[in-house]
């Protein structure tokens, strides 16, 4: 990425502006003491303004660089994870809640570390050793001193911060599972309350509540042991500077003098030294998000990559096929559908018709047994909740084969019997449609899937409980639809629909 | 208030070690430009002292800060999650905010940590305060003059800090708010039309829609980011306009000048702790509105009744329409998918509002309290709702005090033990949410085994067999048909299969049952 490390750079370039204001300070101060002019106070004065200013600069700078990065690693990140997203069909795919959590929360934790705590990090190596070599150019002993305090600094963090960054994960961990369990429980409420378990569920609800925090703060004294340590020798190494600045310009040092120090070069250090730890103090505070963005950059690389389509045939072949995954297991299917034919698959809620028939399609690659199946390209798919693009009612129709001519649609849409409700509309086919298909109802909005499955016109039609949510007459008149169609085209269905289950040529019962 | 002391303690602590460490050293450079005689008479001790022990008292203090207000916070919150929970399972379900989708209540999760950031925070608004108030002293040593600069710069920071960024990012956080919502629901909705994706080729044209969506909230967010980094950058620049206008405005001798430049700039600091709690006010404040509705729900005074077994001689009547049933009735529903079988079963057992006009014990159920409906029935849902815990935990969810024995007994009844005996932690096995390890047909079955368990006069099964081949559906059947003789219960069942329906002795037609007035 081309603007890398940008923000990081402008981390560090505070630390001029830092170096310009007690420079400033230090000559003001300086001229006061020895009685100089109100002008030489005056453009110390300047000076430090000059050096607020360029901090503001380059902070501003900074956090508006970092969201950029931050910006173009979601957009990479978005850019491939999307149709990794919409590829992974059938059960081994994450649920849709899971698929919304993945695509917006994972990214944007992964986002905010990027903008916030990688270009902090990429400053907390170089700003401290700036400021000593500011701090050098003054005095090498008060920068030799800033050094020293870094040694146990960096020997406290790694016994400290390594305890506070494993409790932080551990802690995170726990407040995720009650987390977990709190939404479990409320989404369960209703049978809950229907045994009057409530009293008990409650009580242990707010027990596991009170342990997760019980043991979060004892967590927590750990991991503020390791923030201790900074401030710590932040302050030790101020009081340091201080004390030896002081004892240098009295003349009462206990060892002889090795440079000679005077008032300004003193206060300059000492308005200085603070700056030595906040690249560091910074890195801390943005330590939470390098914990999300970890733990979203997991979740992301642990998502399945889409299976390996099958080998191609001229007609849908299972022998022995079994879907499997944690918890659920289809089959052992064996299929052969010619190029023409009606078969349903049927079975009560939950029990994989939909995953079967995504594994039919390609989509979803079996754990035992051998799938031939068509190319893609020949196949239609009508799902349960068919897709709505942002465009024309028309354009919907034609998502499988854009070039299809006003007639096919026409008769298609009159065969799912939509042809009322285009008829209805004034703008007809160009009434425009949102993605979630505001005037549709679920019944129209399937019956719209069936007919852009007929327009695309394709060997193999998939159909995904194509009489659901419809009234009894719509419903055989799909089933009549199907069953003539099937004499032109092979058709599978799942469906827990008798009726149609009875139209069927071949029946596969899960 | 220890969480405040500490945070006021740091927050003073770092101000005054910077300050008198300037102090000191510019008296330093006064002594010793004033001879030998001024060294000797320069109290060093004093404040080299008071340095080290700023540095120690500074660090002390944060560490105080952060573990008393976590602690505090996290109590709180615990209590608030355990209070509100408790308020919400003693809601009737028939009225109670709907929670059910995992959404909803992940929301609710959500605020609630939400609250904790602030709970964390608000200990140090008023140490903030009190830093700012110590650095006006200090400057204060400066002149009237200084003081009032001083006090200028930070009612100005405090105006642009507190108000402007809030004002200015309203617009931009709505926006982004806005479009996050809109690529969820994309999200949810290409989700679910993956196949359909997959085979037109269409994953290119819906990635355009996704990323187009994720941009407007990219944009939205830059615009926020900016006002953020424009606060804070603020800040610090009104920092050295605080030393700067301090230094012109001192009347007093140099080395107090010194520590009142050095505070004014410290001290700013602060400033930026209240500004940032103010706008995270604003943010949380919506979630806290979200939780107020919660909180309004009565409050809970009595733990309910535990429900036991009932004896069969407090058996009730159940009613649907203008006929009445003796306890220990086998009834069928009948109708079409969707003609609202469920629903009926759902009311009986008090889970929703009854759109039927049905009855127990001859009083309408809308009229009846929960806790009456709770006593008479027990129902298998369609949806068999397990909770994420042990076999065992959801078999206890029936009724306290049951047994293993008895959890086997309903087990064998339901066609479930061998599966769950063969499984290596047997009851203990824990299910991941919604039943995981097992089946949609097994977790039917576990669901059948708790209402069995709760021993209640009528039992209401829906779709009991779904998923389940013939033989185990004939066991099944025969095994309930025998637990319902030995125990005396009713039972209203809903099936489209001949089998399980097979239990019923009389059948009642959905579409029969007249509609509840209103």
């Amino acid at each position: 990425m081309r603007i890398y490390k940008a923000a990081g750079f402008a981390w560090t370039s505070d630390i001029a502006g830092a170096a310009i204001f007690a420079w400033g300070l230090a000559s003001a101060l300086e001229a006061r003491l020895a009685g100089g002019t109100m002008a030489v106070m005056a453009s110390g004065c300047a000076l430090m303004m000059l050096g607020g200013l360029l901090r503001l600069a380059s902070q501003v700078g900074a956090q508006v660089l970092g969201f950029d990065e931050g910006r173009l690693l979601a957009q990479a990140r978005r850019a491939e994870l999307f149709p990794r997203l919409l590829a992974l069909a059938g059960p081994s795919g994450p649920a849709l809640g899971a698929t919304a959590t993945l695509g917006i929360d994972h990214i944007a934790a992964e986002q905010a570390r990027a903008a916030r705590f990688d270009p902090v990090r990429q400053s907390a190596t170089s700003a401290p050793l700036l400021v000593a070599a500011i701090v050098a150019l003054q005095s090498w002993v008060a920068a030799l001193i800033l050094l020293a305090t870094l040694i146990p600094f960096v020997i406290g963090m790694i016994f400290a911060g390594g305890a506070a960054r494993q409790a932080a994960d551990r802690q995170m961990a726990a407040i995720t599972a009650l987390s977990a369990l709190y939404v479990d429980r409320i989404r369960h409420l209703p049978i809950i309350r229907h045994f009057a378990a409530e009293d008990r569920i409650a009580r242990a609800a707010g027990r596991a509540a009170q342990d997760v925090a019980a043991r979060t703060i004892a967590v927590l004294r750990a991991a503020f042991i390791s923030s201790a340590v900074l401030e710590f020798f932040a302050a030790l190494s101020v009081a340091l500077v201080a004390v030896y600045c002081g004892f240098s310009l009295l003349g009462l040092l206990p060892f002889p003098a090795i440079e000679v120090l005077n008032y300004r070069s003193a206060l300059f250090v000492l308005v200085l030294a603070p700056e030595f730890y906040l690249p560091m103090r910074r890195l801390a505070a943005a330590y939470h998000e390098k914990q999300l963005g970890e733990a979203a950059e997991k979740a992301l690389a642990d998502l399945p990559q889409p299976s390996q389509r099958p080998a191609r045939a001229a007609s849908v072949l299972l022998r022995g096929v079994i879907v499997e995954w944690p918890g659920h297991r289809i089959g052992p299917v064996s299929l052969e559908l010619g190029a023409q034919g009606l078969v349903c698959i049927t079975g009560p809620t939950g029990s994989g018709k939909t995953s079967l028939l995504a594994a039919i399609a390609g989509q979803v690659a079996p754990s035992k047994g051998a799938i031939a199946t068509l190319p893609a390209e020949a196949i239609a798919w009508a799902g349960q909740v068919p897709l709505l693009l942002p465009t024309t009612l028309g354009d919907n129709l034609r998502l499988g084969k854009p070039e299809a001519d006003d007639a096919a649609v026409t008769v298609a849409v009159s065969a799912v019997g939509l042809d009322a409700l285009v008829a209805r509309r004034a703008e007809g086919l160009n009434t425009a449609i949102d993605h979630h298909g505001a005037w549709l109802s679920g019944g129209e909005r399937r019956r719209l899937g069936l007919a852009r499955a007929l327009i695309a016109d394709r060997a193999l039609l998939l159909a995904d409980e194509p009489t659901a949510d419809l009234d009894s007459a719509s419903a055989e008149r799909i089933i009549a639809l199907l069953t003539s169609e099937a004499r032109q085209r092979a058709i599978i269905v799942a469906t827990h629909d008798e009726r149609l289950v009875a139209a069927a040529d071949t029946v596969i019962a899960l | 208030m220890l969480a405040f002391m500490a945070a006021l303690a740091a927050g003073i602590g770092g101000l005054v070690l910077l300050a008198v460490s300037g102090w000191f050293l510019t008296g330093a450079a006064l002594a010793a430009g004033s001879g030998a005689a001024a060294i000797a008479a320069f109290n060093y001790l004093i404040p080299s002292a008071a340095i080290r022990g700023l540095a120690v008292l500074r660090t002390a203090a944060r560490y105080g800060e952060r573990l008393w207000s976590h602690e505090a916070a996290l109590q709180a919150l615990a209590e608030l999650r355990g209070t509100l929970f408790t308020r919400l399972a003693h809601a009737d379900s028939r009225n109670a905010p709907d929670l059910a989708s995992g959404d909803a209540s992940a929301k609710l999760i959500g605020d609630i940590a939400a609250l904790e950031d602030l709970v964390v925070r608000r200990p140090g608004i008023p140490a903030a305060a009190g830093t700012v108030l110590a650095g006006l002293a200090a400057v204060a040593l400066a002149g009237w003059l200084a003081a009032l600069t001083y006090i200028a710069v930070i009612v100005l920071l405090l105006a642009l800090l507190a108000v402007l960024p809030q004002r200015l990012s309203t617009a931009p956080a709505a926006e982004a708010a806005a479009a996050t919502a809109a690529l969820r629901r994309m999200l949810v909705d290409y989700a679910a039309a993956r196949s359909e994706i997959i085979t037109y080729g269409l994953a290119p044209r819906v990635t355009a829609l996704l990323v187009a969506e994720a941009d407007r909230i990219d944009t939205a967010q830059r615009r926020l980011a900016r006002i953020e980094a424009a606060g804070g950058g603020l800040l610090i620049a009104g920092s050295a306009l605080a030393a700067a206008a301090t230094l012109l405005a001192s009347t007093a001798s140099t080395p107090i000048t010194a520590l009142a430049v050095l505070a004014a700039s410290a001290s700013v600091e602060a400033v930026a702790a209240i500004a940032r709690t103010a706008s995270r006010e604003a943010a949380v404040a919506e979630g806290i509105a979200r939780l107020r509705v919660l909180l309004a729900l009565p409050a809970f005074e009595a733990p309910s009744p535990a429900v036991t077994a009932v004896p069969p001689d407090a058996a009730q009547t159940v009613g649907l329409g203008t006929a009445t049933f003796a306890p220990g009735s086998r009834i069928a529903l009948t109708g079409e998918s969707g003609s609202g079988k469920t629903r009926v079963l759902e009311a009986l057992a008090g889970m929703r509002v009854p759109a039927h006009d049905l009855t127990l014990d001859g009083r309408p159920l809308a009229m009846l309290p929960a806790a009456a409906i709770r006593t008479q029935v027990a129902i298998a849902p369609q949806e068999p709702m397990l909770l994420a815990g042990s076999v065992a935990d959801n078999l206890r969810l029936a009724r306290p005090g049951i047994d293993a024995e008895a959890m086997e007994r309903a087990l064998r009844t339901a066609q479930l033990w061998e599966r769950i005996a063969r499984m290596p932690q047997g009851l203990d096995t824990v299910l991941s949410e919604d039943g995981g390890v097992l089946s949609g047909g097994e977790r039917k079955r576990l669901a059948i085994a708790r209402a069995l368990l709760a021993e209640r006069p009528w039992l209401l099964l829906d779709e009991p067999t779904e998923g389940l081949d013939a033989g185990t559906e004939e066991a099944l059947v025969g095994a309930l048909r025998n637990w319902l003789g030995v125990h005396g219960t009713g039972l209203i069942i809903a099936s489209h299969r001949a089998a399980p329906l097979g239990l019923a002795d009389v059948e009642v037609a959905v579409a029969a049952i007249p509609r509840a007035a209103g």
